[in-house]
Parts: C-alpha cells; structure tokens; sequence
C-alpha cells in the first residue's frame, strides 16, 4: 500500500507540475470573496478590524487546505465514461483522489506558510500567540476539515452514477456553507438560530471551527465537543460512501457499453 | 448599424431555437435564478443583522444597488460569457480564420454570436428587486432621475462590454486556460457594495482604474434621486475611453494573430 501511494503521489505531483499556470491562476482564484467580505465587515465595526483582518486571513488559509474539487472531476469522468478506466484497476479509485488533494495541499501549505510569516512581519494582526498543544489541535481540525469536504464532495461526485446534474447539487451545499462554515461571517455575527444550526451541522468544521481554535474563540470544552461532532460526521460521510460506491457501480453503465 | 442590428436579432433567433430544444431546463433554470437573488439578499440581511448602515446606505438602498448588480450580471450572462471559451476555442484551433473572412465586423461577431437568453430571467429579477427596493425605502423616482439611469445604466454596460472585452482578447496569449471569466467575476464582485464601503486604495483602484463601482453605484444612485451633472457626465466619457481602448487592443492582437497552421 504505501509503495503504491509513493508511486500515486509522484503521479500527480508530476501532473501537477505540467498545469504550473492553471494551478497558480487557479489557487488565486478564491481570494476576493473573502476579501471583499472582509471589507464589510470592518466597515461595520471599524473597532474591529484586527480581528476581522486576522480571521479572513485565515479563512483564506483554511478554505485553501481544506477545498475539495473532486465533485466536479467525477462528475466529468463519470458522465463521459473514462471513470470505467479507474473502476477495472485492483485499487480503489478513491486513492487516486487522495493521492491528488495530498499533492495539492502540500503545495498550497508550502507557498501559504512563508506568505503568512512574511507578511506577519509587516502585519502585526497577523500575529498569534499560542501553545504547542493548540497549535496540533488546529491542525488536527484542519486535517479533519479537509476530510469531511473531500468525502462530501466524492459522495455527491459518486450521485453522478445516477443523476446528471450532480454539480449542481453541490453547489447548493456550497451555498449553504457558505454561511454556515464562517465565510460570510464569524460564526458569533450570525443571528442565533444560525450558529445554532452551525454547531450541528458539518460545514462549520469545514472552515470556521479551525479558525475557532487558533482564534482562541473556542475554550476547551468547545473544542473537545467541536472534534466529537466533527468525528461523527466524517464516520457517517464514510458510511453514506461506501453505500453510494457499491450501489453505484451496481447501477454503472459506461458510456459506450 | 441597422445591419448590425438586425444580425444582432438574428443571433438571438438562432440561439432561441437551439435553446428551445431543452425546454425540460427552464424550471431548472428559474430555480437557480430564483435561488441566485435569494442568497444575494440574505447575505444583505445577514450584513445588516449587525448594523444598518453599509458604507452610508441603508438597507432598502442596498436593495436597489443589488438589483441593478443583478441585471448587469444577467446580461453579461446573457451576451458575453457563452463567447469566451469560444473565442479561446477558435484562436487554439485556428478557426477565428473564418470569422475574419466574414464581411461583419470580427469583434462584434465574436462577441455576440452565442447568446443564452435563459439569464434574461436575471435581469427580469434584477429590475424586480430594484423596484421592491425603491417602494421599500417609498421614494418615487422623477422622471429625469429614470433618463439619468437609463443613461448610466448605458454607460455601465459599454464599460463592462469594454472590460470584458480586454480581458478576452488576452487569449490569444494565453490560450492554455479553459476559462478566464472568473478574473471577471472576482472584480465585478466588487460592484455588489456601496462604494463607500472601502477604505483608502482600493476605493481609488475601484473608481477610476477598474470602475467597478461606477458601474452599480452610479445607476443605483440615480435611481434614488442623487446623482449629479458631472459624475453622469464622467462615467459617460470613461465609458467612451474604455470602448476606444478595448476597440485598440482587439487590432493589435488581431495583428499578432497566426492563424494554426501557419
């Protein structure tokens, strides 16, 4: 298994390296949302600004580690037929999809990283003060973030197997989360049946309860529910796909056969 | 321009009966527009949950700033963005050769010859809300507060047809992105807010280099009775120098163009 990933990984590194421009033009892509959202937000409460510069900032960072694409290639491979090319393969075609957002996200970590300390340099907001033990929490929380919304995204992706528009479908999750993961607005801004919702549901660990952590806006017992919460989604994304991958491949046709 | 006209209409017949072949899209498509202002709104409510002033205006103005960013989306959806990845698609396999061959100007046919009029329903909602906003905040525009936003609204599209433009004829240098609209959107998103909203250097880059705020806030402003002389007067000129430009750079790049097999 682990030679079979070193030779994945070095795969789609390689792919990755061939689309240098797409992939640089691509990463920069998501940045005005959060951007002009954060504009709105120090025009509301100017006082605030700091923090509200410290927070985009982060969802920048966090929307980045944790972004999931995989819907949309599934979708492609799915409805023109070339998925039947990963199904005949010994390994499970969900490696290569890992093997991928891995790649991808190392990248994205080894050019945000540097970006961030420089700019802390000249940004004292950007600065944070926090403990080793905080500091694994809040990548442990992105590391769970990034899972819960690669198996999301692969589980709507997989829906393709019956419906066309399964691209659709996600984007209105998208939207959902938009709101409920802490990109419109810190999670404590929105009205309280809103972060009522968002404690419950999974899209906060997406994005917001990272930034809670490194934040400092979640105290210990916050967190500890946070991680369990989160937890059980991913236990159920994992359930609900492994049903959808063996019910779908029941129901495959290839384009062609 | 009575020709141009009239192949202009011819497009659209063209387009409407190829659309007409997927009619079982329309509910999927008034879904998603219906879908599109409803979010834009409550991402206003969720804003104006923590205040009720944004960037000097208040809710029922916002309103109105949304419909008119919301009819301008709707008709670049309509008349520029299917022709993007076509132009890219003709520049790569060198198909543009029969464009330029053909006795019509080659800018506007590349610009207007795929049309998806299923967006309208866009501009229909857009102009909706906009209304909605205008009786919300019970201000009745006069009649030369309609002529100035008709003219602003005018101006408004000759910029965005002139921005839009720039960053197409890009491709015939950069031919390796699928798509380059989203360069387009991450600044129209801009347009959304008042721009008051934004602070220092960004307010200068949005008024004057990429007037992106010029485009919604000017229509908008007139609506709600204060605009003034000058401004309309200036957004009219810049409209007029973004067309000049665009006009140029799409020359030069036609100099530059080698048709594939050369």
């Amino acid at each position: 298994m682990v030679r079979k990933y070193v030779a994945l990984l070095r795969m789609k590194y390689i792919e990755m390296l061939a689309y240098r421009l797409a992939t640089i033009v691509w990463m920069t892509g998501a940045i005005t949302q959060p951007l002009i959202t954060m504009a709105v937000w120090m025009n509301i409460d100017p006082s605030q600004s700091d923090a509200f510069f410290f927070y985009f900032m982060a969802v920048i960072f966090v929307e980045r580690m944790t972004s999931a694409w995989d819907v949309w290639e599934l979708d492609r491979e799915i409805r023109e037929g070339t998925f039947s090319n990963y199904i005949i393969r010994q390994l499970h075609p969900i490696h290569w999809a890992i093997a991928e957002n891995v790649v991808y996200k190392l990248l994205f970590l080894v050019i945000l990283v540097p970006i961030w300390a420089v700019a802390a340099l000249f940004a004292p907001a950007l600065r944070f003060d926090i403990s080793g033990g905080q500091l694994l929490l809040f990548l442990a929380a992105v590391l769970l973030g990034a899972a819960l919304r690669f198996l999301l995204s692969y589980t709507c992706g997989l829906l393709g197997f019956w419906v066309t528009k399964v691209a659709a479908i996600y984007g209105v999750l998208e939207v959902i989360s938009l709101f409920l993961s802490g990109r419109i607005a810190p999670l404590e801004m929105l009205p309280p049946f809103l972060q009522q919702w968002s404690i419950f549901l999974p899209f906060r660990y997406m994005i917001g309860f990272p930034i809670d952590i490194i934040n400092k806006a979640a105290n210990g017992d916050g967190i500890m529910k946070g991680f369990v919460i989160a937890l059980i989604w991913a236990a159920v994304f994992i359930i609900v796909l492994q049903f959808v991958w063996k019910a779908g491949l029941k129901k495959n046709q290839a384009v062609g056969g | 321009m009575g020709k141009y006209w009239r192949m202009f209409r011819e497009f659209f017949r063209a387009c409407l009966v190829e659309e007409l072949e997927y009619r079982s899209e329309f509910l999927g498509n008034l879904i998603s527009s219906f879908f599109g202002i409803g979010i834009a709104i409550l991402t206003m409510n969720i804003f104006f949950y923590q205040t009720d002033r944004l960037g000097g205006w208040s809710y029922a103005d916002v309103l109105v700033l949304l419909g008119v960013f919301n009819t301008l989306k709707g008709l670049i959806d309509f008349a520029l963005r299917p022709n993007m990845p076509r132009l890219l698609e003709h520049v790569r396999r060198g198909t543009l050769d029969y464009i330029l061959t053909k006795p019509v100007d080659s800018m506007f046919y590349v610009s207007f010859r795929h049309l998806v009029f299923w967006r309208l329903i866009d501009v229909a909602l857009g102009l909706g809300l906009v209304v909605y906003g205008l009786a919300e905040k019970r201000y009745f525009p006069s009649f030369v507060d309609i002529v100035v936003f008709f003219i602003t609204m005018a101006a408004a599209l000759v910029l965005i047809y002139s921005l839009w433009m720039m960053l197409m004829t890009t491709s015939f240098w950069v031919i390796r992105i699928d798509d380059l609209s989203f360069i387009f959107d991450s600044f129209f998103e801009t347009a959304r807010f008042p721009i008051g909203m934004y602070r220092g250097w960004v307010r200068v880059v949005l008024t004057y280099v990429l007037p992106a705020a010029v485009i919604t806030n000017m229509p908008a402003l007139s609506l709600l009775g204060k605009w003034n002389i000058s401004t309309a007067l200036i957004v009219g000129c810049l409209a007029v120098v973004f067309l000049w430009l665009a006009r140029r750079f799409w020359r030069f790049a036609l100099r530059s163009y080698t048709s594939a097999s050369s």
